[in-house]
């Protein structure tokens, strides 16, 4: 996820390391053993379990009974679940393009010089501190078409049927996933601004470079890396929306926002199919590590292979 | 000498103050009136009278042992995560072979899949472990889950610490233990707050885990009190964002008074 | 000086890592401690205890108190379990067949216990009631009926029953000079008035969806009467497809193309108090919902519940098959038996308790009404004498008393028929598109 990028940079200090040769004593595999084996009970056995259970029928109070592609087919020619594909990669979609400008200036803007900035971003950055929960149910409340804020601005909200229609839920979700991940975001950048080195601000500056040229030409390229990290947390974030669709839209109206990981919980937990559910669930998996590899090749081949080299 | 200011951040900024700003604001407001007064006057207005009676209604609904579940629930997570991850990022640094290369490339592959997507077989394996309703139950697959991105953070730190400490630690005939009590814990205490404040944030903040897994009020997290809450009375919108700013309290707190230590350790977090 | 730093540091790291050791054994030991005490996972082969599994909310002080009763003589001991409302069923799903399964679990009849049912998991009560006719015969048939699967019982009613009632806000309708509505022509009029006067005429919570299909399910029953949707359920796939069926939805579309749920009902929630609010501080006029819209406007406006709040039975429709009487909503919640339980006669005691004078008397204080024959006897303690006496003659006069659409199918088609209630309501569904999907349910 989100240390990708300081994995890219494992990849190359290996193999540095490797050429250099020290001839200490290495901890043995015993080391790795607790952490390995507890990953592999709690999340790689789970993962093959979910494979597993995509082919089975089970109502999770009976055991499962394997009964072949059945869920598949049934997956492949289910409308919603085709639907559910499409909002996923919209919304994840929307939330890359929403947030990324933003919290670039935000961090940037933050990396920066003013003397305000440090109490301003203090309140930027307090809806980190809360929980997708919390942001939710807070947003629900506001946004009640009667008793929140839209029932005072009737001339900016009309009747504040926000969620009463797929494009104003959509909105409505990709505001509130907006204002909860982008001071993260911000964080990232204003990390990222922080290191890009000096020098090549004094150059631009004798060049005769403004702060606009200055921002397109170094910042910008020089956050790079910053943003393939940044993306990838949006990515696999947003193909993962969940909390936010169980308490704002509840995948309505009718199943106008029911992403797939919003389907996978009603066909299992409401609807009792969780065979159903695990097929979909492993579409998730599929879909979550196809996209983060391609933007990591997209933006990084080069990298991405020495990676490859350090690791194998 | 360093850049002028910028002054396209600087109304995206102000814009965002705004965005901010309101809710929150909103939100505090809200929380100090009654709830006839909210829903009469709306959330914008300013109340006619200011009580705290709200805060108190909070804890006589059971906000206190959700706040003790949460924290016991978190400060486990956070103590496996630093069980078993610094001595696996030494190993996956220091390590030689095949099987810590193939234990990498696991943990790698980790960090893209999403606890949703195993939330079905994980609650099979939970029950069948006779840990369902158990907050043992929800803190080992938090904890499980926070592994990849604590390891490579961690992993990276310690990268940093260059071959010739090694070096000089072996010409004392130092073992593995003690070189990983005596450098690389010490040097690498950027990254162990990283994963502090990461494994700690995914902990309070879980919900999906604590949502299948229990069902009980004395297994019950904050987040799922919220959750209960808004189901259930919904209509009392003061008692609810009560709730919501009892929730992030203690982060609150911890960010006024260590914010450097949490905003560099969320940092970390990216990468460099 | 540099060495001395640096060996002061290294010290300072080496006791604030004996510190975090230490904090974790200590926390690890904590949390193991916690989770052993913690929970409902002791299992019901335990001896002498009996696990009881209820809907939590407000209703469970009256389950603490027959339990409290119960354990008084009973040497085997009841314990009282709740999980919240919004996810019983499921959570209930998730557990009936694992060892932290109850022994007696709180349902709604019908459909929500027919795939137990089919599983083998649950208890006929045939036997119990054969040693003790009380069982059966102290309630009402209509409303012990809901628990009957292939021809045996499965559930004792165990709270109030919930007819669904057309409510309204007294003042509003005064002040824009209308009556209740005795007929549909009647409830068609008040739209248009209450719609000219700026006032929403039906409070609607939409977001919950099952708000919704108390349209459906009044309007159908009128329409068509009680048995288009019982051959529905028994797997006549062709009943939804009927001539009174789209009849039916087009009645159902005039209301809301004529306004009466006004623009934004989707966005509105009852489960949060959005709809009862709108009826509460005059914003709308009327409400279709269950009879605990009582108790809910009592705990949030308890002046407008006792002064402001109306209610009567849905209004006839002319020329339809259903009798004006019929009634829709929950019959009762109930207790069912779970097979593997190891006290069943301790089980039976519990289970009589259900019709004692003390259970019905708790029950009448928190404002339900229990369908037991002795009820009469009791309904002047009620909480409001009133509002039960209307209810309790309501339900005794009902030729039908249809269970809610969502609970007489098994719990895997909820979803279906929420959606397709919503998607028509929205327009986003036609009438065909409707009945497609009601086609589409499996029904056993």
């Amino acid at each position: 996820m989100s240390a990708l990028s300081s994995a890219v940079e494992l990849g190359r200090r290996r193999l540095k390391a490797r050429r250099v040769g020290v001839g200490v004593t290495r901890p043995g595999f015993v080391w790795a053993a607790p952490a390995t084996v507890f990953f592999l009970l709690f999340a790689i056995l789970p993962l093959v379990l979910v494979a597993v259970l995509s082919f089975t029928s089970w109502d999770g109070i009976t055991s499962p009974h394997f009964n072949g592609l059945a869920n598949w087919t049934t997956l492949f020619h289910d409308p919603v679940m085709t639907q559910s594909i499409w909002l996923t990669l919209l919304l994840t979609v929307l939330g890359v393009v929403t947030q990324t400008p933003i919290s670039i200036l935000l961090g940037v803007w933050a990396a920066g010089p003013q003397r305000n900035r440090a109490v301003l971003s203090a309140i930027f950055f307090v809806p980190l501190l809360l929980s997708a929960t919390a942001v939710s149910v807070l947003w629900r409340a506001l946004l009640d078409p009667n008793f929140g804020i839209p029932g005072q601005l009737p001339w900016l909200f009309g009747n504040g049927n926000l969620l009463g229609s797929q494009s104003g839920s959509i909105a409505v979700l990709t505001f509130v996933g907006m204002w909860q991940f982008t001071p993260l975001h911000a964080l990232l950048y204003q990390g990222g601004a922080r290191a890009v080195p000096q020098v090549l601000y004094q150059a631009a500056a004798i060049d005769g470079a403004g702060t606009v040229r200055q921002f397109f030409h170094i910042t910008l390229p020089q956050l790079r890396n910053t943003m393939i990290t940044s993306v990838i947390l949006m990515v696999v974030g947003g193909l993962t929306t969940f909390d936010t669709v169980l308490i704002l839209t509840q995948g309505g109206p009718g199943t106008d926002t029911t992403v797939s990981a919003y389907y996978m919980y009603e066909q299992g937990f409401k609807n009792f199919d969780f065979g159903a559910g695990s097929a979909i669930a492993l579409v998730l998996v599929v879909v979550a590590t196809l996209i983060s590899l391609a933007v990591v090749r997209l933006s990084g081949y080069d990298k991405m292979r020495s990676t490859t080299e350090g690791i194998s | 000498m360093r850049r002028r200011p910028n002054y396209l951040a600087g109304l995206g900024s102000l814009i965002w103050l705004f965005l901010v700003g309101l809710p929150l604001y909103v939100l505090l407001l809200s929380t100090l009136r009654t709830t006839s007064d909210y829903s009469t006057q709306g959330p914008l207005s300013f109340p006619s009278q200011l009580t705290l009676s709200n805060y108190a209604n909070a804890f006589s609904n059971g906000f206190g042992q959700d706040f003790l579940n949460t924290v016991i629930v978190t400060a486990s997570v956070v103590a496996i995560v630093l069980l078993v991850v610094p001595p696996l990022a030494y190993a996956i640094v220091r390590a030689r072979g095949r099987t810590i290369g193939l234990v990498f490339r696991v943990f790698l592959l980790g960090l893209a899949v999403p606890a949703q997507a195993v939330i079905v077989p994980m609650f099979y394996v939970i029950s069948q472990a006779g840990l369902y309703d158990h907050l043992i139950g929800v803190i080992l697959p938090t904890a499980a889950f926070s592994l990849p991105v604590c390891t490579l953070v961690l992993t990276g730190a310690m990268r940093d610490i260059t071959p010739d400490l090694y070096e000089a630690m072996a010409i004392d005939g130092a073992s593995p233990g003690r070189v990983f009590l005596q450098l690389v814990l010490p040097l690498s205490k950027a990254g162990l707050s990283s994963i502090v404040v990461f494994s700690a944030l995914q902990a309070w903040n879980g919900f999906l885990f604590p949502l299948i897994l229990t069902q009980s009020d004395s297994t019950k997290v904050i987040t799922l009190g919220l959750y209960n809450f808004q189901t259930e009375h919904g209509v009392d919108v003061p008692g609810l964002l009560s709730a919501v700013v009892l929730s992030m309290l203690p982060i609150f707190v911890v960010y006024l008074f260590a914010r450097r230590a949490l905003v560099q350790g969320l940092m970390g977090v990216g990468g460099k | 000086m540099d060495s001395l730093r640096v060996r002061i540091r290294s010290g300072a790291s080496r006791n604030r890592f004996a510190a975090i050791a230490a904090t974790t054994t200590l926390v690890l030991g904590l949390t193991a401690a916690c989770g052993s005490s913690g929970g409902s996972t002791s299992g019901s082969a335990d001896s002498g205890t009996i696990h009881v599994l209820v809907y939590g909310d407000s209703g469970n002080t009256v389950e603490q108190q027959i339990v409290d009763t119960f354990n008084k003589t009973s040497k085997v001991k009841a314990v009282l379990y709740t999980i919240p409302g919004a996810d019983y069923q499921s959570k209930l799903n998730t557990i009936i067949n694992t060892p932290q399964a109850p022994d007696i679990f709180f349902n709604w009849g019908g459909g929500s216990i027919a795939p137990y049912v089919k599983d083998n998991l649950l208890l006929p009560l045939d036997s119990m009631i054969a040693k003790d006719p009380g069982l059966k015969d102290n309630f009402l048939p209509s409303v012990f009926n809901t628990a009957v699967v292939d021809g045996k019982s499965y559930g004792i009613p165990m709270r109030g029953t919930q007819p669904v009632l057309l409510f309204d806000n007294k003042q509003v309708l005064a002040s824009a000079g209308l009556s209740v509505p005795q007929t549909w022509n009647d409830l068609l009029g008040d739209v248009a008035v209450l719609k000219a006067k700026g006032i929403t005429p039906i409070a609607l919570g939409g977001g919950d969806q099952w708000p919704t299909q108390m349209w459906f399910e009044y309007i159908y029953d009128r329409v068509a009467g009680p048995g288009l949707f019982e051959q529905a359920l028994a797997g006549d796939k062709a009943a939804w497809s009927s001539p009174d069926s789209v009849k039916a939805l087009g009645m159902v579309k005039q209301l809301v193309d004529a306004g009466a749920f006004g623009s934004n009902f989707d966005s509105v929630k009852f489960t949060d108090g959005g709809s009862p609010a709108l009826l509460a501080k005059g914003r709308a006029a009327f409400e279709l919902m269950g009879s605990w819209e009582y108790s809910t406007e009592q705990s949030s406006d308890p002046d407008f519940a006792k002064n402001g709040l109306g209610w009567s039975a849905f209004p006839a429709i002319p020329g339809g098959k259903g009798d004006p009487a019929d009634i829709v909503g929950n019959t009762n919640n109930f207790y069912s038996v779970l097979k593997k339980t190891q006290h069943p006669d301790a089980v039976a005691a519990f289970l009589k308790l259900m019709y004692s004078d003390e259970f019905v008397q708790a029950q009448l204080a928190i404002g339900n009404l229990p369908t037991t024959t002795n009820t009469p006897t009791f309904l002047s303690t009620s909480a409001s004498p009133g509002y039960s006496q209307f209810q309790f003659n309501l339900v005794k006069a009902a030729p039908s008393f249809q269970l809610s659409w969502d609970q007489a199918y098994p719990p895997a088609a909820t979803t279906t028929i929420h959606t397709a209630v919503q998607e028509f309501f929205d327009g986003k569904t036609d009438t065909n598109g409707f009945i497609q999907a009601m086609q589409s349910l499996a029904t056993s």
